[in-house]
């Protein structure tokens, strides 16, 4: 056989079984969000088959008609945006200053605002409501959109940081020669180059607030204002009962343009993430 | 030939593929707009809207559970409080939260010293007592009105110490043993778990036949509420009446025994790792043979499994040496935080659902008993007329249960702070395990656990609430 060929099926054959265990979480919620519970529950049933009323989009429907789910992911997609926003305006400019301006100290600060990131949420939400209970903003939104830049920010200042540090000085001198200041060097030299970076940043930081759950639980609980982790939580697992048909049509749907995302950037994506691992 | 006059304009050429930087341009823009929008909303991030046709005297915020029926919450939210709140000029706000997340919730707000006027937990929060008002009067209140309080939920909710309900019991769950009759029957054992000791005997062949017992032994409240009651029925007690650490030596290791002789014939590896709604869905799905649980499960085989649904039975607790002794399997108890800010219609909204809770028992499908039984005229009558019941008259049983056979945790003494922090850190649970699993002899276990409760009473004792 020849090498090239030979390479390329060894390559499948390692690859192709942890493709297969790593989608089958999602055949396994989209087969179940089709199915009705007659046919969930019936251990006679095959469960990658359909039967007792199945494929029904039943599930899909008592989501949006019987639950507030369409609002959730809208209030899960505007807090991302707005911490994802956030989160550049304070992480690019700090990240640049702790690559280029803050000398000797630089990388022992920026470990230093890494580790911040480490601090668990379960250690902070008790003393975090009190704070929040005192600026009046229980039951917000906006609660969230303040506090998640808290883990958000120092993880994105320490992965820009590493980034910027690839990209060559003469570059930035070569502007300033010309005449450009540092901001205008910042804004049209360095952030330019900097793409693969701050998207890693923005793909990031919207995954770990659609991820997050002890901060949304612990600052809101009206239904309106819920963000999926918590709505899903709250209405679909009622007591001792599960709704697994509902709950897996649920996190299927915002699962899918994460991945179409990350898809779509992964290139970039990894040029962020290894950006910064060879200074 | 293109010349200067005949040649396109490149100045003016249109792109039309779209690139990735036109992509993220336009998002952008697109959710900076929707964002600066929403900012200035009165919803999304300024919060949730007033009620909209009238301009109400007062509020009044509750969080509970999400009820495991549907129903309920609906008739509560979208009927009770909206009639109440008319009734009485107030706007109620409902809030809904896992069962799993009352404590943290709970915590959060105790924390923030703000959050919401009625608080709903699912079993007495003891150590909360501090944080509480006195409900003495709302109490007093309906007593007059519906006369005696059940004992289980009085002692649930009360501390003789201080004197001071830390608690609102509105009601108390049942826990039957939900059985598999026909499984039973092909056993051999056609009159089902009426012993700990028929338990025993038929699990080896139960669980032969694929259909294992379903007793939990992980952190977990089911496994809590059916451990501690298995206890009680072997003669071993947590604590005596004057609030003492009881746990005899010999009915202790005797349960123990039973519990490790149990799992080694009857049960299988996965109890340990259970979760509330493990043994529901195990038995919904045709595997358990038996599992001490609230109605939770025969309501959700109705709906999902009609066909199971008329195999399983339910019955009162197996009696062991000691007797028939059950807990309830849940209890709601209302609390009004000392940093609430309505507390006045907090307390006439307890009182007002209390001495009316025929809306209640019946939306929540018998689920929820009246801790004032008057407040429910006759219950043995709805409980037998029950639509879906099959087989007919089902849910009869309850009504005997809930009369003779319903505790509550920390029995034969009140359910106080240390019974609480016991509960809560699953030690009961954890105990069986360990002696289950070979991690230790029943005779250590006992002795081990036995102090560690000394302790943890101590330290209430030392805090002047027990």
């Amino acid at each position: 056989m020849p090498t090239r060929r030979r390479e390329g099926l060894v390559a499948w054959l390692i690859v192709g079984p942890w493709a297969i265990v790593l989608a089958f979480p999602f055949y396994w919620m989209l087969w179940t969000a089709l199915k009705t519970d007659q046919d969930l529950y019936n251990t006679q049933n095959v469960p990658f088959g359909f039967a007792n009323g199945s494929p029904t989009l039943h599930n899909v429907r008592f989501l949006f008609e019987e639950t507030d789910y369409a609002r959730w992911l809208f209030n899960t997609v505007l807090v991302g945006v707005v911490v994802v926003v956030i989160t550049l305006v304070f992480a690019a400019p700090a990240g640049y200053a702790l690559a280029r301006l803050s000398g000797r100290w630089g990388q022992s600060l920026g470990v230093g605002i890494f580790l911040v990131y480490l601090v668990p949420p379960t250690l902070l939400f008790l003393p975090l409501s009190r704070v929040i209970a005192e600026l009046g903003l229980q039951d917000r939104l906006l609660s969230l959109m303040l506090v998640y830049p808290s883990f958000t920010i120092p993880f994105s200042t320490w992965l820009l940081m590493g980034f910027f540090k690839t990209i060559p000085p003469e570059l930035e001198d070569a502007a300033r020669v010309d005449g450009a200041s540092r901001v205008k060097t910042l804004l049209r030299i360095v952030f330019p180059i900097s793409v693969p970076g701050l998207l890693t940043v923005v793909i990031f930081t919207f995954s770990l607030c659609v991820n997050e759950f002890v901060y949304a639980l612990a600052f809101i609980t009206t239904s309106s204002q819920k963000v999926i982790s918590t709505g899903i939580y709250t209405e679909l697992i009622r007591g001792d009962v599960f709704f697994w048909g509902a709950l897996m049509a649920a996190t299927l749907i915002p699962s899918i343009p994460l991945a179409l995302l990350y898809n779509a950037f992964l290139d970039r994506f990894i040029a962020g993430f290894t950006g910064g691992a060879f200074r | 030939m293109a010349d200067a006059q005949t040649r396109p304009d490149d100045s003016k050429e249109v792109t039309t593929r779209t690139t990735r930087r036109e992509i993220l341009k336009r998002a952008g823009v697109g959710a900076a707009t929707i964002a600066g929008g929403s900012m200035f909303a009165k919803t999304s991030v300024a919060g949730a809207a007033k009620y909209p046709h009238r301009e109400l005297a007062g509020t009044l915020r509750i969080i509970q559970w999400s009820h495991f029926v549907p129903a309920y919450d609906d008739w509560f939210d979208d009927v009770y409080v909206k009639r109440w709140g008319q009734a009485n000029d107030t706007e109620v706000v409902v809030d809904h939260i896992n069962q799993a997340d009352i404590p943290a919730r709970a915590a959060a707000e105790v924390a923030a010293q703000s959050g919401h006027d009625l608080f709903f937990f699912l079993s007495p929060p003891a150590q909360y007592e501090d944080q509480v008002i006195s409900h003495n009067d709302i109490v007093a209140e309906v007593t007059e009105k519906r006369g005696k309080m059940k004992d289980v939920a009085r002692k649930a909710t009360y501390n003789p110490k201080t004197k001071k309900y830390f608690a609102f019991s509105d009601n108390y769950v049942p826990d039957p043993v939900n059985w598999r009759s026909d499984l039973w029957a092909e056993a051999g054992y056609r009159n089902g778990p009426t012993s700990w000791d028929a338990v025993l005997k038929a699990a080896p062949k139960l669980r032969a036949a694929g259909h294992p017992i379903g007793l939990g032994m992980s952190n977990e409240i089911d496994s809590n509420m059916a451990l501690m009651a298995m206890m009680m029925c072997f003669g071993s007690f947590i604590q005596n009446e004057k609030q003492r650490v009881d746990m005899k030596r010999k009915p202790t290791v005797e349960v123990l025994k039973f519990g490790r002789e149990l799992y080694r014939q009857g049960m299988s590896n996965e109890i340990f790792a259970w979760t509330a709604s493990s043994n529901n869905q195990a038995m919904v799905a045709g595997r358990l043979s038996l599992a001490l649980n609230a109605i939770s499960i025969t309501r959700t085989a109705e709906g999902q499994n009609p066909d199971l649904a008329s195999k399983i039975n339910l019955a009162p607790i197996p009696s062991g040496p000691n007797g028939r002794l059950g807990l309830e399997h849940v209890m709601g108890a209302y609390v009004i935080w000392k940093f609430a800010k309505n507390k006045t219609a907090a307390k006439k909204f307890l009182v007002d659902l209390e001495t009316k809770y025929i809306g209640a028992f019946e939306n929540s499908k018998f689920y929820n008993f009246p801790s004032w039984p008057a407040s429910v005229p006759n219950v043995p009558r709805r409980l037998a007329r029950d639509p879906v019941a099959k087989p007919t008259g089902k849910y009869s049983i309850l009504g005997t249960i809930a009369e003779k056979y319903t505790n509550n945790p920390g029995y034969p003494g009140y359910t106080n702070a240390a019974i609480d922090e016991i509960f809560n850190k699953f030690l009961i649970p954890q105990m069986f395990a360990e002696v289950a699993q070979g991690k230790r002899t029943p005779e250590d276990a006992a002795e081990i656990y036995a102090r560690s409760f000394r302790t943890i009473f101590q330290r209430w004792r030392n805090r002047g609430k027990i």
